[in-house]
């Protein structure tokens, strides 16, 4: 009854707009000592709900964050499959990771299916091939040392490392890929940088 | 006749003193095969003046110190840490980075995604599994290793019934409807 009481305490004391929208049940934002040790900073970017738009603006296009944490794989080779699917329709980065040889492309294509389910069931988006991948990002997880026994009683210590995905899905085509900078672009950008020098601390 | 010996090693000049000994005292007549050796005593070769001197060890201890330091293999180890800046421009580099594949396609039949060159993942497992059927039937009626006979095999499914053409044939049942992809002949 005592924690009953606690927890009815911090539900009054913190009106956050998570509560306001009714979408999560009030308790689950409260964590005593459960295995869930701490949210991450991803998770809780879907969270946010932005003001209704006036009639004018345009439509804001649909955000969905999702990740995967302590994948048994390191982050530099993860970064690889990553940057191979940075700005890619979801479609098309599906089948890339199907026929790819790494390993890291069986875990990233499982996170791409569950975002995109999560979008069409919970973020209102209406057709599931509309999506693109706006970020995709690697982090490192915790890594554990251990002994590698080599001959002769020598030994070294290796880490098992692990790495975390992070995946961003927006709503709509893919943006169009920035043309190349050309020499001619690089001459301009330049020119201009030498044009907009002043004299400072001066009349 | 001018017998040139370049300066050896220490260990191969020992050897040499001893071959070279054994030749001057006559310990080693097969050499020249009977014949006497053409150079006589009183050939001072300047190359050979080496070769008679220090037989002592002491003289061969003292000089293999150093030695032993010119002998050593000197391994090739990086000067300066390499910069993260460095490190990303060759981690990053394109020809590092994956290729996406254009040879990726719709498979007619199911619909899946198929590489051009490979048959198609679906439908080749969905084959393998009728194919472990069949052959599970056959090893129900064989009833062990060795027993395939010398005749051909038919798989007729439900409804059908063997043909002129399948009496001389062995027939294995499947009890099911015929899947579309398998056609009868």
């Amino acid at each position: 009854s005592g924690a009953a009481w606690a927890r009815g305490l911090l539900s009054w004391a913190r009106p956050e707009r998570w509560l306001a929208s009714g979408s999560l049940f009030p308790l689950s934002c409260i964590h005593s000592s459960t295995a869930l040790q701490k949210i991450g900073k991803w998770e809780k970017k879907n969270r946010i709900v932005y003001p209704p738009q006036l009639l004018g603006e345009p439509r804001r296009p649909a955000e969905i964050y999702h990740c995967r944490r302590e994948i048994k794989y390191s982050k530099d080779k993860m970064w690889y499959l990553a940057k191979l699917i940075k700005g890619m329709s979801i479609d098309q980065a599906l089948a890339q990771l199907e026929f790819s040889d790494k390993k890291g492309a069986k875990v990233i294509k499982e996170v791409l299916l569950e975002a995109q389910e999560m979008a069409v069931r919970k973020h209102n988006v209406e057709f599931k091939s509309n999506l693109h991948i706006a970020e995709s990002q690697t982090g490192r997880g915790r890594y554990v040392k251990r002994l590698r026994c080599h001959g002769k009683g020598m030994f070294g210590m290796m880490r098992i490392s692990r790495c975390h995905y992070f995946v961003k899905l927006v709503e709509g085509p893919p943006p169009p890929p920035e043309p190349p900078r050309t020499g001619f672009d690089q001459a301009k950008e330049y020119v201009q940088q030498l044009r907009n020098r002043t004299l400072v601390h001066t009349l | 006749v001018l017998v040139l010996v370049r300066s050896p090693l220490p260990r191969l000049r020992a050897l040499l003193q001893r071959c070279w000994g054994r030749m001057e005292r006559g310990l080693w007549p097969g050499l020249f095969g009977g014949q006497s050796p053409p150079w006589g005593p009183a050939v001072a070769v300047q190359g050979l003046a080496l070769v008679p001197q220090g037989i002592n060890d002491s003289g061969e201890s003292s000089t293999e110190a150093p030695s032993l330091l010119e002998s050593v293999v000197w391994m090739a180890a990086p000067k300066q840490r390499r910069t993260i800046e460095v490190n990303r421009c060759r981690r990053r580099h394109p020809s590092k980075l994956i290729e996406i594949k254009r040879n990726i396609d719709v498979c007619p039949e199911c619909g899946n995604l198929k590489q051009k060159h490979v048959l198609c993942g679906y439908c080749y497992t969905k084959v393998k599994e009728e194919t472990r059927l069949i052959r599970m039937e056959i090893y129900k009626k064989e009833g062990g290793p060795f027993n395939s006979p010398t005749v051909e095999t038919v798989v007729l499914y439900e409804g059908e019934k063997p043909t002129e053409k399948d009496d001389s044939k062995r027939i294995i049942e499947r009890a099911r409807k015929r899947p579309s992809w398998f056609v009868q002949n």
